[in-house]
């Protein structure tokens, strides 16, 4: 007990000194990113010279590195995300409507690309031939940039978000899945549990998925990293109100408070994800 | 096995025909012919033209070099990289390697494509394309490696307690002689890794190109002509539209299958 709860803590320790690593570091490659100093506000006529001072000031604060990424962590452990410069709103008006449209895109779409990705690598880690015909579509599937499928699933009038999100998470999983099982069915115990009568379902329940179950919790991690790297152009190409369009709009009106923002949640969740308690750091990622 | 070998040489082969499209005499991927915008197939138009009356076969030919171009660049930047901190990683100890590894876990966590997405629009207005083009890949490369650094961590570690290695220390091989005997045994590890890289920037670049933050005009490049397929008016005077489409999907295809044999 005492061992677990020892885990815990330091599972929470490490997530702690991860984020706010990762909100530094996300900081600093914004600072130095090539151009942050230039905002395209200053060269905008109607901009008053309160406002042109204003930027003058926020720019010199930018020049202080530590300030900068102090004044970061400070606002984000309040609460304050800072204000949106396209918008002039706060940025967590903005975010919070849309944290419920896209955390049900994702969740739909994962729960959808694991079943699917399940059924298939079952039936096909079972066969006697589970070779090309299997993983011919996934490889397909897996050539298709996203922004390409979901613009071909658009003009064709079939499918949306969910489905285009689903047959990615499938397509990935199913690779790894289907090693994973095919391993499983040919472990000794297993064979010998089917040459003494045991039903391939039994054996799937009470034997090989319970074997695996560390496998798939890494598995499930890196799903939801894909299912966030296809967030962008779904949600922009299927026009969904979600954090991914948000995202998009604030990258091509450099709003980089709100992207700064978004990018951190994100950082967040894969963080959160990857790293459960009890794995160690060498824990294997899929 | 046959079909890896044809695989390679047809992706050979249609980067050597792409190259020639590009660099063939009075070939140019951005001048423009205002009397034929949206044109069909035409002898001096193999594939049609866009919007702006630019010929689409150069185009999609130059969009194929400059991505692998671009793509194998970044994913041998990154792999060495990776091999660099992997093998750092596994030869440090104590605080050393917990540090490395730490600073991996930190670039896992990051997610990429928004972190890509807020570089590339913080660029200035005025960037030029063929810098904003090598911006993309750089940022891609330095995006990529920590995946693979794990994964060169776990070989170094195996090779550095293997045998043979162990007999090498204790005949009095020097640590950093035992680097020199580490990389060779690492290329069967590198190797994938490097090609598993090429195509997962080829989709990252489409993508963001497609979103409108890729590569610059007037450079062409598979996210800018995906783009097309927004315009309704264009498909519907044109197939050809889908062309680079099916192009990039051959690509990509037939690098997977490479990889595969891999």
């Amino acid at each position: 007990m005492r061992k677990r709860v020892l885990a815990i803590l330091a599972w929470l320790a490490r997530m702690l000194a991860i984020l706010i690593l990762v909100i530094t570091g996300t900081t600093i490659l914004v600072r130095f990113a090539p151009g942050y100093l230039s905002d395209e506000r200053e060269m905008d006529p109607r901009y008053a010279q309160a406002a042109r001072v204003e930027l003058t000031l926020e720019e010199s604060r930018s020049h202080s590195l530590l300030q900068l990424v102090s004044t970061e962590v400070r606002g984000w452990l309040h609460g304050d995300f800072g204000l949106s410069r396209q918008f002039e709103v706060p940025v967590q008006e903005l975010i919070q409507p849309r944290l419920a449209i896209t955390g049900g895109l994702l969740l739909r779409s994962l729960f959808a690309g694991w079943v699917l990705a399940i059924c298939v690598s079952i039936i096909s880690s079972a066969g006697r031939d589970p070779s090309m015909h299997w993983q011919l579509p996934a490889t397909l599937l897996l050539a298709i940039p996203t922004a390409a499928m979901a613009t071909l699933c658009l003009l064709a009038g079939k499918g949306g978000p969910v489905l285009v999100m689903a047959l990615l998470i499938a397509a990935r999983d199913f690779k790894f899945l289907h090693r994973m099982l095919r391993q499983a069915w040919l472990e000794p115990y297993v064979l010998h549990a089917r040459a003494q009568g045991i039903t391939t379902s039994r054996l799937l329940v009470a034997h090989v998925l319970p074997s695996l179950a560390g496998q798939l919790a890494a598995l499930a991690s890196l799903s939801v990293v894909t299912a966030l790297s296809a967030l962008v152009p779904v949600e922009v190409i299927f026009n969904v109100p979600g954090l991914g369009q948000l995202a998009w709009n604030a990258a091509l009106n450099r709003d980089l408070p709100v992207l700064l923002a978004i990018t951190l949640i994100m950082a967040i969740a894969v963080t959160c994800c990857g790293m459960g308690p009890g794995r160690s750091p060498e824990g294997e990622r899929a | 096995m046959r079909f890896h070998r044809l695989a390679v040489w047809l992706l050979i082969g249609l980067a050597g025909v792409s190259l020639a499209a590009v660099l063939a005499p009075g070939a140019s991927y951005s001048r423009q012919d205002r009397e034929q915008p949206f044109a069909a197939a035409s002898p001096s138009h193999p594939a049609g033209t866009d919007a702006l009356g630019r010929d689409r076969l150069v185009r999609t030919a130059a969009a194929l070099v400059l991505s692998l171009a671009g793509a194998s660049a970044a994913a041998a930047l990154t792999t060495a990289a990776a091999a660099g901190v992997g093998a750092s990683a596994a030869f440090a100890t104590g605080a050393g390697r917990w540090l490395i590894l730490l600073f991996c876990d930190i670039f896992l966590a990051l997610p990429w494509l928004f972190l890509l997405m807020m570089v590339r629009s913080a660029l200035p207005l005025t960037t030029s394309p063929a810098r904003s083009a090598a911006v993309t890949f750089l940022i891609l490369a330095a995006l990529g490696w920590p995946a693979c650094a794990r994964a060169v961590y776990s070989g170094v570690l195996e090779l550095k307690n293997a045998d043979w290695m162990l007999q090498a220390r204790a005949a009095g091989l020097r640590r950093s002689q035992t680097l020199l005997h580490v990389v060779p045994n690492l290329l069967p590890l590198l190797l994938p890794q490097f090609l598993v890289s090429v195509p997962a920037f080829v989709i990252a670049e489409a993508n963001l190109g497609a979103l409108g933050l890729g590569i610059g005009e007037p450079l062409p490049s598979w996210g800018g002509m995906l783009l097309e397929l927004d315009n309704s008016a264009m498909l519907l005077q044109t197939r050809w539209v889908y062309f680079p489409v099916v192009l990039l999907i051959l690509v990509l295809v037939l690098m997977e299958a490479i990889l595969v044999e891999a």
